[in-house]
């Protein structure tokens, strides 16, 4: 393109750099891969090694959902010294933090990781799908969930505005942000809570779930949306910057950022939806590297009381009654608190929400 | 003999190794594409491109990016003249930051937007006074845009003025053309084959400008959702056909470009 180059290319042709070059290029990427491809293993291996004999340490592999790691950052070394004291192993951790649907199809593709911790149980499900998880996961503690939290909105300090409801929302002028539901698995949430808010209402309006009122209430408030982030942080960020004046997130993400001394108001409506994020253990890997006891042990860890105090202290509802009874002030109670089970379960979700032609994809398209 | 012998193996292996690397990085990653546009057949590709929220996307796409693009021919060309023509302390300076935006990672452009024409920025105040808001609306993808192609244009247009004969434009004085005839006559279609091409390269770089407009459009579905991040959206449901398809088209609309561009230039050198 730019006459320089022609020069160069010539310059090149005369001498045998450009020959050498090339081939050192080559000789890089071909070396790179072998490294690559190595780099999967040590993991595995070290750990397979070792941890057939007690002592001597083991790694575990962690893929988790990006929003969960300030907390399990604090667990992970409270673990460690609680694994060492009971069996006399090192536990190492290799750590993942990527938004809980990219971590889970990461993991489906082959990041070999022995426990995942993601924000939705279709993400664990995507990985059982992909024959890695072996058993009925949701058999566990607690069906399987670790942190519990609801979806709130957040508002400029004082809130201004006025916001108490989601109804509030569809008000003219109010701008409102939530991430995309399609790039955020964790948005569903979001979606879901406004929904089912929609839901609730028009069953106590009507007597019955009037599921078209709660497609036109959807709607109404999405004609207020000013931006759909690729991520629930995304979203916050952009809040942060001084966009909009309601953002719709969890609960947990608003106290973590409160915790940093950003200031939201937070708004709990009476009507919204418990969330909850599940943690398994990935068997096929967990086999494989050797490491199950650990894994084991860690997902079981994750539901003790430490855990679960670790989890309050960052925002998150804990799933143990006793640790959810000490942090019940922190905590307020919506009145009409709704799980996943009123709008039918996840399945159905999937399939009324957000499939092919699905009510979100009609709000979207103003249908 | 053996001298012979030993450049032809040179180059064919030298040949086959570039033609490898090609093949193995660029064609076969490309030609996935196309494959896994028509994983589920022509109907549903057909289907997938007949998406209304599809189309309005690349549409939006297609039409910011011209606008993106025209502003780069423009400034570009400016940018180029003035950086070549004149001489002025800190020229070095600014020729070398014209390249800048390509060494940028898009997302810091993308947040950079934010910080600088955000509402609570003096540039978002005013355009709030003047009631329209840049960032999460069309504007801030313009800029997103304009920032990434930036260099195209101008690094198309500096060598063919560097190698400008000054005698065609004295030619044009003494034969007493005015100074504006001689722009246009002589210098600008000297220009041309640059900013064409310079623009065609900046055109396909925005349709494709995913990480700085992920951060500052606002992403919603037949509003300000731009091609890539539809892309973005449709593999992050699940729908590798549904992003397969709408990359298909514009692939298929840049490969049209960069073969324009190559072409003008072949033109251009008469090869």
């Amino acid at each position: 393109m730019y006459p320089d180059n022609r020069q160069q290319v010539k310059r090149w042709r005369t001498g045998r750099t450009g020959w050498l070059l090339g081939w050192l290029t080559l000789a890089v990427f071909v070396a790179g891969c072998g490294a690559n491809g190595n780099a999967a293993a040590p993991g595995g291996a070290s750990a397979s090694a070792s941890a057939a004999g007690s002592g001597g340490s083991v790694t575990l592999v962690i893929g988790a959902y990006s929003v969960a790691k300030d907390a399990l950052q604090e667990i992970l070394p409270a673990f460690r010294a609680e694994w060492k004291a009971k069996t006399g192993q090192d536990v190492k951790f290799q750590e993942s933090y990527e938004a809980s649907g990219t971590q889970a199809r990461a993991i489906a593709g082959g990041f070999e990781a022995d426990v995942a911790v993601l924000s939705m149980e279709g993400d664990i499900d995507k990985v059982k799908q992909a024959g890695l998880i072996r058993g009925d996961w949701k058999a566990g503690d607690d069906g399987g969930m670790v942190t519990r939290s609801i979806v709130v909105m957040g508002t400029r300090p004082g809130n201004p505005l006025g916001i108490r409801e989601f109804d509030d929302l569809a008000k003219p002028g109010v701008k409102v942000l939530y991430p995309n539901p399609q790039t955020s698995g964790g948005a569903q949430w979001d979606i879901n809570a406004i929904y089912g808010a929609g839901l609730k209402e028009a069953e106590e309006r009507e007597g019955k779930k009037d599921e078209a009122a709660a497609k036109a209430f959807l709607a109404s408030v999405h004609r207020n949306v000013e931006s759909m982030d690729k991520s629930g942080r995304a979203s916050m960020a952009a809040f942060e910057y001084g966009v909009g004046d309601v953002i719709v997130t969890y609960e947990n993400e608003l106290l973590a950022r409160i915790a940093q001394g950003v200031k939201y108001d937070v708004v709990t409506p009476s009507r919204t939806i418990l969330i909850e994020n599940p943690a398994a253990v990935v068997d096929v890997n967990a086999d494989k590297h050797g490491v199950r006891e650990a894994a084991d042990a860690f997902v079981a860890y994750l539901h003790g009381e430490k855990a679960q105090t670790i989890f309050a202290e960052h925002g998150f509802r804990p799933v143990k009654a006793d640790v959810a009874a000490k942090y019940a002030a922190d905590f307020p109670q919506p009145k009409e608190l709704f799980d996943i089970g009123y709008l039918g379960g996840w399945d159905e979700v999937r399939q009324k929400l957000y499939s092919d032609r699905g009510v979100w994809y009609q709000v979207l398209a103003g249908q | 003999m053996t001298n012979m012998l030993q450049s032809r193996w040179w180059s064919w292996g030298f040949r086959s190794a570039v033609m490898l690397y090609f093949a193995v990085l660029i064609v076969l990653p490309i030609l996935g594409i196309y494959g896994q546009s028509l994983s589920d057949g022509w109907s549903a590709l057909l289907g997938n491109l007949t998406e209304p929220l599809a189309w309005k996307a690349v549409l939006l796409t297609f039409k910011l990016a011209l606008i993106a693009t025209a502003v780069n021919a423009l400034i570009g060309t400016l940018a180029g003249w003035v950086l070549i023509r004149y001489r002025f302390p800190g020229r070095q300076l600014l020729n070398s930051m014209v390249d800048l935006p390509f060494a940028l990672p898009t997302a810091v452009v993308g947040l950079m937007i934010m910080l600088l024409l955000g509402p609570r920025s003096a540039v978002g105040q005013w355009a709030d006074s003047m009631g329209f808001t840049i960032l999460f609306h069309e504007p801030a993808i313009v800029v997103a845009m304009v920032f990434v192609t930036f260099p195209f244009v101008i690094r198309a247009v500096q060598p063919l003025l560097e190698e400008m004969d000054a005698s065609e434009e004295e030619a044009a004085y003494t034969m007493g053309a005015s100074k504006a005839r001689t722009f246009f006559r002589v210098i600008l279609p000297s220009m041309m084959p640059g900013i064409v091409s310079g623009s065609m390269l900046a055109f396909s770089r925005a349709l494709a400008e995913f990480g700085a407009v992920v951060l500052v459009a606002g992403n919603i579905p037949g509003r300000t959702l731009v091609a890539s991040v539809y892309i973005f959206g449709q593999i992050e449901s699940d729908n590798p056909a549904g992003a397969a398809a709408v990359s298909v088209l514009l692939l298929t609309f840049s490969f049209v470009i960069l073969w324009l561009v190559s072409y003008v230039q072949a033109r251009r050198t008469g090869r």
